[in-house]
């Protein structure tokens, strides 16, 4: 399927945010919005919902002190109990460092594969270009055309846009989705 | 938008915007290396590989080509390796607790901290492994199910506390300056001229587009990091002390390292960090990115810092007093007035009395003398864990095995090359990668940019802070 | 070692030729491993390891390649194995390690046909199971890879029957023309070997025999001759002397029989509950030996005053039991509050005292026997029935005898076991003197300074590869049987002697014929000779002594001695020469052991040095390695110094032995040789009292030493008392011993229980006299590495077992003599009303300091691969191979007695060329010196930490015996290493969970207290409180 983009681009944060909003009251459906730095305020304009990477975090964590302790547990009372310094065999003061490690590396691995993955990011992907400049210093606000947008309705963002500010207003046709 | 204080002096200097601030942060990465940069990168590289020479010596040879004696089983190595976590410790810190308290002024500077931290954290690891009797079988320090039945590790061991400790600092540290890098590499990625740089750069920012919903994930992520990093970094260095303080040797068995050990990591890793720092803005430019604000509310940092390891010493000599054990008593004399008094005094002049001196305004947001200032904190904090080691367990419980210590070549080379290791490193770094982390900065440009904090105090000159100010200020035309 | 196998079957009394070779092979069927070895590993001979190399690779192969079908080559046993060999187990033999002045009744290890360890002979009344360093080290005597291995005419290696052929022409030719022929021998304790060179004499009747001992007691003999008509040496019993009175002697460390004086010595000064009593002990000396480092009031005074305080005591003596003075003498002060108090007590315990003087002088030791003879003494402690038969040298014979080489009237000389041209003041001329005699031979076990000289050299037996006999004092003999077959192309000098003289008989014939001639005869408790030879050989020991010896009648010339010591001049500087405790008169230089050994005073290794005197020292600013050359006459000598605190002002000491050039890798230019100072007065060798001058040669010699710090800095560490405080209060400056309960009660965790089975160490601090035999036994039974000098000077040394030796001074301000300065930075300084300065008036303490075991062992908690930890019996033990060598434990013990393995020390490790180069050059790891490892030990590899394991191979071998025969492990059963060499019994070792073990027994009593128990680390190691015999002494003097 064809990727066909109508892209607005802005040069200010604050008249993007005003574009998004301008445009969502006119129930036109926004494909996505390029940052070249996170704006604040912007997914609320855009009626993002809430990220849940950080659930995510905790369950990992959670896993690790499981692992980490259960693991320390069994090998020092049943595997391999074994006298160290006359202390008992279950020194659970001596597990805790190690605990709060492990807690910490399986939540902080898991978030970012989570992040990327759900992302779509890894290394070496390659992605056909909306515009360079939106890394730089340019706001990009996205439509899909193949997303049952009617002619109307492309007059109508195309007039919205530029109203709110848009400095350029071009369609893309990208092989792939960028 | 959140707009900040007028009276606030500005963190970005000079009449910015986003274009400008690319421009900036990305010209020592497309400009050709300059003289400067190649000279530094080759000395560097030659002390690296001196130092790799004399590692393979050690090995081949044995410990035995260190000073090391029967007594004092612990000398440059463990010194080294506690003197580099330390301050691997302020590149985590000031990224992740600056970050949890908002710190603004921390985005010119995070960046290059962490990345500090990263390769500090490598040539610290360097010595616990290499002062191994038998490095080949390091693997034996790893929990892994073998074929020798159940034979595991000893968990109760400090230094297996640290192969923990260590290893996951060092991935989440990674974690958390690369996904950092990663949008920052994309805006390098679409100015790139050259093929290779294209590749490089592509493979580098992971596909990265700045859709809002990433930005979104990304801003969540950096969070938790931070709020994961920041007890971690507490918890290394409290487990790097636990190698001492929960050993019976005098002047080792101290249960007030853990702070002591934290706030001296902080103390010295703010001194590195300032001393690359300077260096940066001077050669790369970046002086309207790391203002003199920066370098004194650092210095501040480090005047707390000195302050509460001048007292944690205080303490020390106070309880070994209060103990009444002659052997906690004799090994603080000893400290003060034995063999190794130089090393006690040095530590004592650099870390507590020198860093007094920030108290006074004009001395702290001197560049010059800050720069000397953070290489004699240096200097004392190695002086300290020197002592720590070396003068508590050369004359310990037996007078008849106490014993001198005094370090080779080979220890003294292994020593040099870190640091030339840790230079390759960052002058690599520099060249390649964003040094300033471009989106925070942009993020902050509105509010805390000088010429855009004008622009908005003249137009705002009666009206209330707080009012939206839109359209109050137009985007730059390109 | 009652439980262990001595000796069995008969055919090793028959058929001993045969059954010698086939107990010495492995395999009655030879492998090939040597010429596989040749073509693989090394070109060299195979040695154990490299045996073992093979095997490893030959079953790995095995099993790596288990799958393809290559046939394993099959070990094949003994086709006819002797009945006694069980491969893997050890067998102890019975023997005699007797060489010149040095005599101790051991038993050998054996294991796989190899010796590797030296043990006391229980059975010996003499030595009663102690031994010495240079006997623990005896057995790497046996495998020094520099003896030689085939007969020498001047250069050239020659057959020995070409060798005998020609010697006995040349001596019958002499015979013929009535030249004179000369026996020059050390010491011969044999009794067969004295009648073989008898019959020697009688083939050729021109022929005398003259003894020569380096270090002589000849002068001892000639007093007794004079005094009694009876050129012996007596047997003393200080285990029944009440009072001794040493002057300048170490009967402890190295006169004439040490560990016998030693064992007898400790009888009396060892405490408990039921004998609240010991033997006062007074030593007046010039230097620190290691007798008066043991004394309880040493009076260090410069070797002319010690003599005159000798004729001040016998005035003394004299005067209270109304004989008449001997001639006045002038002494310093302190000498004579000391006369009086040494008077006293000595009158006080007539007959139960015993005054021995070192000093080889005539008059000396005439006066000394006129002091023993007053006191009645003769019969009691001192027994000149049951002499003493070591140092039968006589100086004026070995004097005459080179005038007669020097003015060529001797045709044929024949040195054996003897080294004059090393150890004879002038050693060169000697040399020279030799080159007149038509025939020259040496018999001796290298070519040394003297066999390089004569024209013969032929290479002797080590005394493991040999038959023979020994009587150390008149009627007790014992036996030496071989427990290997010689190594090399070697023969006794007993079988040269034979052949040479025309008998046919062999050497263990001989034996056995003088036996039953000479010693059956003797005994009533065998009827039997069979039997009686069978008992002897098994239990090495034959006590014939007669129990009360005649009373004497003393005819002695006081008077002329009194006046001829009058007489005496002292100078500013008077010279010591002494006998260091390992190396003895250079004998045992090449032995890596014994020169790794520190001295027990110095703590020094690898060197011989001047000891200075701590104040002269200090006024001349010469520092510890400043070279300094010492001249006397013109005979100078440079060496490093040595500031040494209790030697007498006016006192300088060196040690002789040293500066060897043909005793090997190891011995060779270690130190300087002293032997040029060595005087002669006419009658005897002198080695005290040469005037010398002191100028500094500049530069500096490192001194290699094991301990650096001397004082024990006032911590309760080493615990010490006298014994009316110790009479008063059995727990007197042991206070703290009832705290240590409380310890474990406050500790956080509940700790284990240890049951049945819990071994523990207790070491009597009281006893313990720092010879330093339980270190080297150690590192023969441990396979401990040696590390040579450089590596012991960069604190690298290996030793599990060491000796700690502190000083400490009276205190000046005290009345109590127990009032020790021992904190460093009080010396010099202004310490209550006076300043202690006087670096003469030093006291020891010995510490035997080995791995406490520790139940809380801080080392175990910081391993992080778990290579230590604590064994359910109770001990910590180490797992070598999964070590990585983080040396956390090492730094965590606060008694810092880990040892690593800083460099390849034994060749174990994985890299090569890489060895350490001073443990390759001494000669350690020869494949021929490796035979000597204890194949139960495991060899560390570089990078590992290593210590004692209480002799863990000891323990697990008992258990086993213990389980086959299905019986419980006993509670002394099990005996260390340390604890059998120790001659002075203070180490014992046993299961405390064995209530009627010693071990518990001695963890009751008072004197026992745990260091570092503060700690709450539980050692299993414990120390007994040492005793003073002093207060009485200052109220008296």
């Amino acid at each position: 399927m064809a990727n066909n983009y109508i892209i607005g681009l802005f040069k200010d944060e604050e008249v993007l945010i005003n574009a998004v909003k301008n445009i969502r009251a006119e129930g036109i459906k926004i494909y996505d919005v390029l940052t070249p730095f996170p704006v604040h305020g912007l997914d609320n304009a855009m009626g993002l919902k809430e990220s849940r990477l950080h659930i995510t975090g905790f369950v990992y964590g959670f896993a690790g002190t499981a692992i980490a302790l259960g693991f320390m547990s069994w090998v020092f009372t049943s595997d391999w109990p074994m006298i160290y310094g006359g202390k008992p065999y279950f020194t659970f003061p001596a597990f805790i460092p190690i605990v709060f490690e492990f807690t910490v590396l399986l939540s902080g691995i898991g978030m970012t594969l989570t992040f990327l993955l759900r992302s779509g990011l890894y290394p070496g992907r390659i992605r056909e270009k909306l515009d360079d400049r939106i890394t730089d210093d340019t706001f990009c606000i996205v439509f899909n055309k193949d997303n049952k947008l009617n002619a109307e309705q492309e007059i109508k963002i195309n007039s919205i846009l530029k109203e709110s500010g848009a400095f350029e207003i071009k369609e893309k046709n990208l092989k792939r989705h960028y | 938008m959140k707009a900040e204080s007028i009276i606030r002096a500005p963190l970005i200097e000079g009449t910015k915007d986003y274009h400008k601030i690319t421009e900036d942060i990305c010209r020592p990465i497309e400009a050709k290396p300059s003289r400067s940069w190649l000279i530094s990168i080759t000395l560097s590289a030659i002390l690296m590989c001196w130092g790799f020479f004399a590692l393979g010596w050690t090995v081949w040879y044995g410990i035995g080509v260190w000073g090391l004696n029967k007594t004092v089983g612990w000398g440059w190595d463990i010194t080294n390796f506690v003197w580099w976590i330390g301050i691997g410790h302020a590149g985590t810190l000031i990224s992740a607790i600056l970050l949890l308290f908002r710190q603004k002024w921390r985005t010119a500077v995070n960046r290059a901290a962490e990345a500090m931290t990263i390769f500090a954290v490598i040539c610290a690891g360097l010595f616990p492994i290499f002062h191994m009797g038998r490095v080949w079988l390091m693997f034996f320090t790893l929990p892994y199910p073998n074929s020798r039945g159940p034979l595991w590790v000893n968990f109760n061991s400090p230094l297996l506390w640290d192969v923990f400790a260590i290893s996951t600092y060092f991935t989440i540290s990674l974690l958390f300056w690369y996904t950092g890098l990663i949008p920052d590499v994309a805006s390098v990625r679409d100015r790139a001229k050259s093929k290779i740089a294209k590749v490089a750069y592509n493979i580098m920012s992971f596909g990265w587009t700045g859709s809002a919903k990433h930005w979104q994930r990304h801003e969540s992520l950096s969070l938790v990091l931070a709020g994961l990093s920041t007890p971690l970094v507490l918890s290394v260095h409290t487990i790097v002390s636990f190698d001492f303080a929960t050993s019976v040797v005098p002047g080792w068995h101290t249960t007030i390292f853990p702070p002591y050990f934290v706030a001296g990591a902080i103390f010295s890793g703010f001194a590195m960090v300032l001393t690359l720092m300077i260096i940066t803005r001077k050669v790369l430019n970046l002086k309207e990115y790391i203002t003199i604000g920066h370098i004194e509310s650092m210095n501040k940092i480090i005047v707390l810092t000195g302050s509460i390891v001048g007292c944690a010493y205080l303490t020390e000599l106070f309880t070994a007093w209060y103990s009444q054990s002659i052997y906690e008593q004799y090994a603080f004399m000893n400290r003060a007035m034995g063999p190794y008094w130089w090393s006690y005094w040095g530590m004592m002049t650099c870390n507590v009395i020198s860093p007094q001196l920030f108290w006074f305004p004009k001395l702290r947001r001197n560049v010059a003398f800050t720069f000397f200032m953070t290489i004699v904190i240096n200097i004392g904090m190695w002086f300290e864990r020197f002592v720590i080691i070396v003068t508590s367990i050369h004359r310990d419980y037996i007078p008849s095995s106490w014993a001198l210590y005094s370090p080779t070549w080979v220890e003294i080379s292994i020593y040099a090359g870190t640091i030339g290791l840790f230079f390759t490193a960052f002058l690599l770094f520099a060249k390649t990668l964003p040094v300033i982390a471009m989106a925070e900065v942009k993020a902050i440009l509105k509010t805390s940019g000088e010429a855009q904090k004008s622009a908005y105090a003249a137009s705002h000159a009666h009206a209330d802070i707080q009012s939206h100010g839109h359209g109050a200020y137009q985007p730059t035309k390109p | 070692m009652d439980t262990n196998k001595y000796w069995k079957g008969l055919d090793e009394l028959h058929k001993e030729a045969s059954y010698m070779e086939l107990r010495n092979k492995e395999f009655a069927e030879e492998i090939p491993v040597e010429e596989i070895i040749a073509d693989t590993l090394t070109k060299k001979t195979s040695g154990r390891r490299d045996f073992l190399k093979l095997m490893g690779f030959s079953v790995t192969a095995a099993t790596v390649a288990a799958s393809c079908k290559i046939p394993v080559k099959q070990a094949i046993p003994y086709a006819i194995k002797p009945e006694e060999i069980v491969p893997g187990l050890a067998n102890y033999y019975a023997s005699t390690f007797a060489d010149g002045t040095d005599y101790c009744s051991v038993l050998v290890k054996v294991r796989d046909g190899r010796p590797i360890k030296i043990e006391g002979n229980s059975n010996s009344a003499i030595t009663k199971g102690g031994t010495s360093a240079r006997a623990q080290a005896s057995v790497l005597a046996l495998y020094d890879s520099r003896r030689q291995r085939k007969p020498t005419k001047g250069t050239g290696e020659i057959e020995w029957s070409q060798a005998d052929n020609e010697i006995i022409e040349k001596l019958k030719s002499i015979k013929a023309s009535n030249g004179q022929i000369r026996i020059l021998s050390g010491t011969l304790l044999s009794p067969s070997t004295r009648q073989v060179i008898n019959n020697f004499i009688l083939e050729y009747p021109t022929t005398k025999h003259v003894v020569y001992e380096p270090i002589s007691y000849s002068a001892i003999a000639d007093a007794n001759e004079k005094s009694f008509g009876k050129r012996v040496i007596p047997g003393y019993n200080f285990d029944k002397a009440n009072v001794i009175v040493g002057f300048a002697c170490d009967f402890l460390g190295t006169w004439v029989s040490p560990v016998e004086h030693t064992k007898q010595y400790v009888t009396n000064r060892k405490l408990h509950k039921d004998k609240q009593t010991m033997s006062r002990h007074y030593h007046v000396e010039s230097r620190l030996s290691l007798t008066g480092s043991n004394a309880d009031v040493r009076i260090p005074l410069k070797p002319s005053d010690v003599k005159r305080t000798l004729v001040a005591l016998y005035n003394k003596i004299a005067s209270s039991t109304g004989g008449s003075s001997a001639g006045t003498v002038t002494i310093p002060s302190k000498a004579e509050a000391a006369v009086s108090a040494m008077a006293n007590d000595l009158l006080a315990s007539k007959g139960t005292s015993l005054v021995v003087c070192g000093l080889n002088d005539l008059s000396c030791q005439i006066l000394t026997n006129a002091i023993n003879n007053l006191l009645g003494n003769y019969g009691s402690t001192i027994d000149l029935t049951n002499h003493s038969l070591v140092g039968q040298a006589n100086d004026k014979a070995v004097n005459d005898l080179i005038g007669e080489l020097n003015n060529g009237s001797v045709a044929a000389v024949i040195i054996y076991n003897a080294n004059p041209a090393y150890s004879l003041p002038n050693g060169t001329a000697f040399g020279e003197a030799l080159k007149k005699a038509g025939l020259s031979i040496t018999i001796n076990d290298r070519a040394d300074e003297t066999g390089s000289l004569t024209q013969y050299s032929l290479p002797d037996n080590h005394y493991l590869e040999s038959w023979n006999d020994a009587e150390p004092k008149a009627g007790s003999y014992s036996l030496v049987q071989p427990t290997i077959a010689p190594l090399f192309s070697t023969r006794q000098g007993q079988d040269s002697l034979l052949i040479w003289s025309g008998k046919t008989t062999s050497y263990d014939a001989v034996i056995r014929d003088y036996w039953k001639n000479n010693i059956f005869t003797k005994q009533n408790k065998f009827s039997s000779f069979e039997d009686f030879w069978e008992n002897s050989v098994r239990y090495g020991v034959c006590d014939t002594t007669t129990s009360s010896p005649s009373p004497t009648t003393f005819n002695g010339d006081v008077v002329t001695a009194a006046n001829v010591i009058a007489n005496i001049k002292s100078s500013e500087i008077e010279l010591v020469l002494y006998e260091s405790v390992g190396i003895g008169n250079g004998k045992y230089a090449n032995s890596p052991w014994l020169q790794e050994m520190p001295d027990p005073i110095t703590k020094a290794t690898w060197d011989n040095y001047i000891c200075l005197p701590v104040q002269y020292a200090m006024d001349n600013k010469i520092a510890d390695g400043d070279l300094v050359s010492i001249k006397s006459g013109n005979t100078e000598l440079t060496l490093p110094a040595l500031r040494q605190p209790g030697l007498a002002n006016g006192t300088f000491a060196v040690a002789l032995g040293y500066g060897r050039t043909l005793a090997g890798r190891a011995g060779n230019g270690v130190g300087k040789n002293a032997y040029v100072f060595v005087g002669f007065d006419g009658q005897n060798f002198s080695y005290d009292g040469a005037a010398v001058t002191l100028s500094i040669a500049g530069g500096v010699h490192a001194l290699a030493m094991t301990q650096t710090h001397h004082s024990i800095e006032g911590r309760p560490i080493v615990r010490e008392t006298t014994l009316s405080e110790y009479k008063r209060n059995n727990a007197a400056s042991n206070e703290d011993r009832v705290k240590e309960p409380e310890y474990a009660e406050n500790s956080l965790y509940p700790g284990h229980e240890y049951s049945p089975l819990k071994w523990s160490m207790s070491v009597d601090l009281n006893s313990c006299i720092g010879c330093g035999a339980c270190g080297v036994a150690c590192t023969a039974e441990n396979n401990v590495p040696v590390v040579g000098k450089d590596e012991v000077l960069r604190a690298h040394e290996m030793h599990w077992m060491r000796i700690d030796r502190y000083y400490s001074f009276t205190n000046p301000n005290s009345s109590l003599l127990a009032d020790r300065v021992t904190k460093e930075k009080e010396y010099d300084h202004h310490y209550g009303s006076a300043f202690v300065t006087d670096y003469e008036n030093v006291n020891v303490a010995f510490q035997p300091l080995m791995c406490q075991h520790c139940n809380n062992a801080p080392c175990e908690n910081v391993c992080p691969v778990a290579a230590t930890n604590q064994s359910t019996e109770g001990y910590n033990q180490m797992a070598y191979n999964r070590c990585v060598g983080t040396r956390y434990c090492a730094n965590n013990c606060p008694f810092k007695v880990r040892r690593f393995n800083w460099l390849d020390y034994t060749t174990a490790d994985s890299f090569p060329y890489n060895t350490a180069t001073e443990t390759l050059r001494v000669g350690m790891l020869d494949n021929i010196t490796r035979m000597v490892l204890n194949p139960d030990v495991t060899v560390r590899s570089r990078g590992v930490m290593e210590k004692c394991s209480f002799c863990v191979q000891r323990i697990q071998d008992v258990k086993l015996q213990a389980k086959k025969e299905n019986r419980t492990v006993g509670g002394d059963e099990v005996k260390t290493a340390c604890q059998t060499a120790c001659p002075s019994d203070a180490i014992v070792f046993g299961n405390i969970k064995d209530p009627n073990s010693t071990v518990s027994k001695l963890a009751t009593n008072e004197r026992t207290y745990h260091a570092l128990a503060e700690l709450d680390i539980a050692p299993a190691v414990s120390y007994m409180v040492k005793v003073r015999n002093i207060e009485e002494i200052q109220s008296k003097a």
